[in-house]
C-alpha cells in the first residue's frame, strides 16, 4: 500500500512538469503563471510559429538528424567488422584488445573535452558537423563493439567452418552469414546509439557551435532562456515540446524494443 | 565491467593456419580500435600533459611549469568550494538515485497491477537530453515558473522565490532535477534484473511469513548486489562528471558560487572569463583521479559475495 502511494507520488511529479510544459505552450505568455494547470488554447499556434522561426528549428533538426544519422552508419560501419574479428579471434590478443575496448567505458566522456577540442582546431575541422560526426562514432566503439562482440558469439563456428569449405573469404563469411545474423543485435545498438546521438550536448555545443546554421536542435533550444529574466515561458514551453517530439515519436513506435536497447547499453557501459 | 565472457571453445587448427588466420581478422578490428584510441584515449593523454603547463588560451604558447597548477589547486578556494559543492550532490543526490530506484525496481518486478503504465512513465526521463532537462527546469523553477504558480494558487505566496537565482535553494534544485531524471531509469535497470527472479523464491519466503520489507532486502538485495554495484558506479560517473551541462545550461555555477562544482570548474576555466586551458585540465585530472578512486571503492564493496 505504502509502496502504491510512494509510486504514484513519484510517478505525479514525473508527469507533473512535463504536463506543465505542454499545455504552457498553447498558452498565452501571462497565462501559463495565472492558471498553471488549466489547459487552454489561448496562444493557438503563435508560440510554436514564433520559436520554429527563432530557432530556425528546421535547420536545426536537419543538422541533428544529418549528424545522428552520419554518426550512426559510420559507427556501425567500422564496429561491425571489429566485432567479428573479436568474436572470432582465438588466443591472447583478442582478449587483450577486448580489455582495451572495456576500459573505454571506465572514460568518462566528459573528461576530454578540452583536448578534443584542440584536436578539431589542429585538423582545422572546428566549427564543421564534420568533427562532431567523427568524435560521436569513435567514442561509441567500446559499448557497440562489446554489445556485436556478443551478438557474433552466439552464431555457431560450424556455420563459418561449412562456409569455409565452399571456398568462401573472411569478407563474403562477415557479409552473407554474420551480418544477417546479427540483425537484431544491429538495431539494439543503431536505437541505443540513436538516443545518445541525437541528445549530445555539451561536446556539439563547444565544437559546431552556436551559429545557426550549423547547431543542432539541443544547442538551440536553451537560447530561448534569457539570462536577463525576461524569458516568455510559453514560447520555451513550444521548444521544449519541438525538440522532445522526434525522440518521443520513436518511443512510441519501438516501445519495448526502445526500453531494452537503452537497459542494455546502460548495464554494458 | 560485465566482459568476462571466455571466447567459444572450439577445436584447436594447425598453429600455422591459426596466425594466418588470426592476421587475417586483425584487419577487420584494426580500424575500430585505431579510431576509438584516436578520439577518446589521445585526449585523455593530452589532458594529462596539458596540466602541467601554463596554457592560458588557444592562440598563446604553453610552457611547462611542472606541479605549480597542481600546488595553486589546493590554495584556491574556488576549487575548495567546489569540492564540498561536489561531495554535497554526491551525497544527496546518488543514494536516493540508487536505494530508491531499487526498491521502485523491486516493486516494478512483481508485475502488480497496472505495472506496464508506470514503467512507462518511469523511463520517460530516460529519452530527455541534458539540454531539455536544464532548459525545462529552468523555467519550472523560475520567477514565473511552475513551482511559483502552484505555491501561489495555494496561498503560499510567501514562500515563493527566484530558486535558480537564491544562494540557498540552488543547489537543491540542481539536486532535485538529478534526482527526478535518474530514479527512473534507475528503477526500469533493476526491474530487468530483478524479474529474473523466480516467484518461487519469494513465495517460500512469504510462506514463512517474510514481508515486502524482508523479501527486498533479504532475497532481492543480496542476489542483486553485483548489479547494485554497476548501477552505483553509472550514477556517480554521471553526477561526477555530468553535472557540468546541466549546470551549464541552468545556473553557470551561479548565484555566486552556490553551484559551482568541480566538473563546472573544468568547463569554467576553459571557456569563460580569462580562460585557462592549463588550469582547467589540472582540475579535470584532479576529477579524473576522484572517479578512479570512487569507482575502485564502489568495486570493492559491491562484490557477488555467495
Amino acid at each position: 500500500m505504502v509502496a502504491y502511494i510512494a509510486i504514484g507520488l513519484y510517478a505525479v511529479t514525473l508527469l507533473l512538469p512535463l504536463y506543465w510544459i505542454v499545455i504552457s505552450a498553447f498558452k498565452e505568455r501571462f497565462e501559463v503563471f495565472r492558471t498553471p494547470l488549466t489547459p487552454s488554447f489561448s496562444a493557438g499556434w503563435e508560440n510554436f510559429a514564433f520559436v520554429w522561426t527563432y530557432l530556425e528549428a528546421g535547420t536545426a533538426l536537419w543538422n541533428s538528424l544529418y549528424i545522428t544519422a552520419s554518426a550512426l552508419i559510420l559507427t556501425l560501419a567500422v564496429a561491425l567488422p571489429a566485432a567479428y574479428g573479436l568474436a572470432r579471434a582465438r588466443g591472447r590478443i583478442g582478449s587483450i584488445v577486448e580489455r582495451v575496448y572495456a576500459f573505454g567505458f571506465l572514460i568518462p566522456g566528459f573528461a576530454a573535452l578540452v583536448p578534443t577540442l584542440l584536436l578539431a582546431i589542429g585538423l582545422g575541422m572546428y566549427r564543421t558537423r564534420e568533427f562532431i560526426i567523427l568524435y560521436l562514432s569513435a567514442s561509441a566503439q567500446p559499448l557497440a563493439v562489446i554489445l556485436l562482440t556478443q551478438f557474433m558469439r552466439t552464431v555457431p563456428s560450424e556455420l563459418e567452418e561449412s562456409a569455409t569449405i565452399d571456398g568462401a573469404s573472411r569478407f563474403r563469411i562477415f557479409r552473407s552469414v554474420y551480418i544477417p545474423l546479427v540483425v537484431p543485435g544491429i538495431a539494439t545498438v543503431g536505437i541505443l546509439q540513436f538516443i545518445s546521438y541525437w541528445n549530445e550536448y555539451l561536446y556539439t555545443l563547444v565544437i559546431v557551435g552556436p551559429q545557426p546554421i550549423n547547431r543542432t536542435i539541443q544547442v538551440a533550444l536553451p537560447t530561448l532562456v534569457s539570462a536577463t529574466g525576461n524569458t516568455n515561458y510559453a514560447q520555451v514551453a513550444a521548444g521544449a515540446v519541438i525538440s522532445i517530439i522526434p525522440v518521443f515519436v520513436m518511443y512510441l513506435i519501438l516501445n519495448r524494443r526502445l526500453e531494452d536497447a537503452l537497459v542494455q547499453g546502460a548495464v554494458k557501459g | 565491467m560485465s566482459t568476462e565472457t571466455k571466447a567459444p571453445k572450439t577445436a584447436p587448427p594447425r598453429a600455422g593456419s591459426l596466425r594466418r588466420s588470426n592476421r587475417v581478422l586483425a584487419f577487420f578490428t584494426i580500424p575500430s580500435l585505431l579510431w576509438y584510441l584516436i578520439f577518446t584515449i589521445g585526449p585523455l593523454i593530452a589532458m594529462f600533459l596539458i596540466s602541467f603547463t601554463d596554457w592560458t588560451s588557444i592562440i598563446a604558447t604553453p610552457e611547462f611549469i611542472g606541479f605549480e597548477n597542481f600546488a595553486e589547486m589546493f590554495n584556491d578556494p574556488r576549487v575548495g568550494t567546489a569540492i564540498v559543492n561536489t561531495a554535497i550532490q554526491l551525497v544527496a543526490t546518488v543514494p536516493i538515485q540508487v536505494v530508491g530506484g531499487f526498491m521502485l525496481g523491486y516493486f516494478l518486478s512483481l508485475k502488480f497491477r497496472g505495472h506496464r503504465f508506470f514503467r512507462v512513465v518511469l523511463f520517460i526521463p530516460a529519452l530527455i537530453s541534458v539540454a531539455q532537462l536544464g532548459t525545462i527546469f529552468t523555467v519550472v523553477f523560475g520567477p514565473a515558473g511552475l513551482i511559483n504558480s502552484l505555491l501561489t494558487a495555494v496561498g503560499l505566496e510567501e514562500w515563493t522565490r527566484a530558486w535558480l537565482a537564491n544562494e540557498s535553494t540552488a543547489m537543491l534544485c540542481i539536486i532535485l532535477v538529478g534526482i527526478w531524471s535518474g530514479l527512473g531509469f534507475n528503477s526500469i535497470l533493476f526491474a530487468a534484473r530483478l524479474s529474473a527472479i523466480d516467484g518461487d523464491v519469494y513465495a517460500a519466503a512469504e510462506l514463512d511469513g517474510a514481508n515486502h520489507w524482508q523479501r527486498m532486502w533479504r532475497i532481492a538485495f543480496p542476489i542483486s548486489i553485483d548489479f547494485f554495484g554497476v548501477v552505483l558506479m553509472l550514477q556517480f560517473l554521471w553526477t561526477l562528471f555530468g553535472s557540468a551541462a546541466l549546470i551549464l545550461v541552468m545556473t553557470a555555477g551561479g548565484p555566486g558560487q552556490a553551484t559551482s562544482t568541480l566538473s563546472w570548474l573544468v568547463y569554467r576555466f576553459a571557456f569563460t572569463g580569462a580562460p585557462s586551458i592549463g588550469y582547467s585540465q589540472a582540475i579535470g585530472v584532479l576529477l579524473f583521479i576522484l572517479g578512479s578512486i570512487g569507482l575502485l571503492i564502489i568495486r570493492r564493496a559491491f562484490r557477488q559475495r555467495y
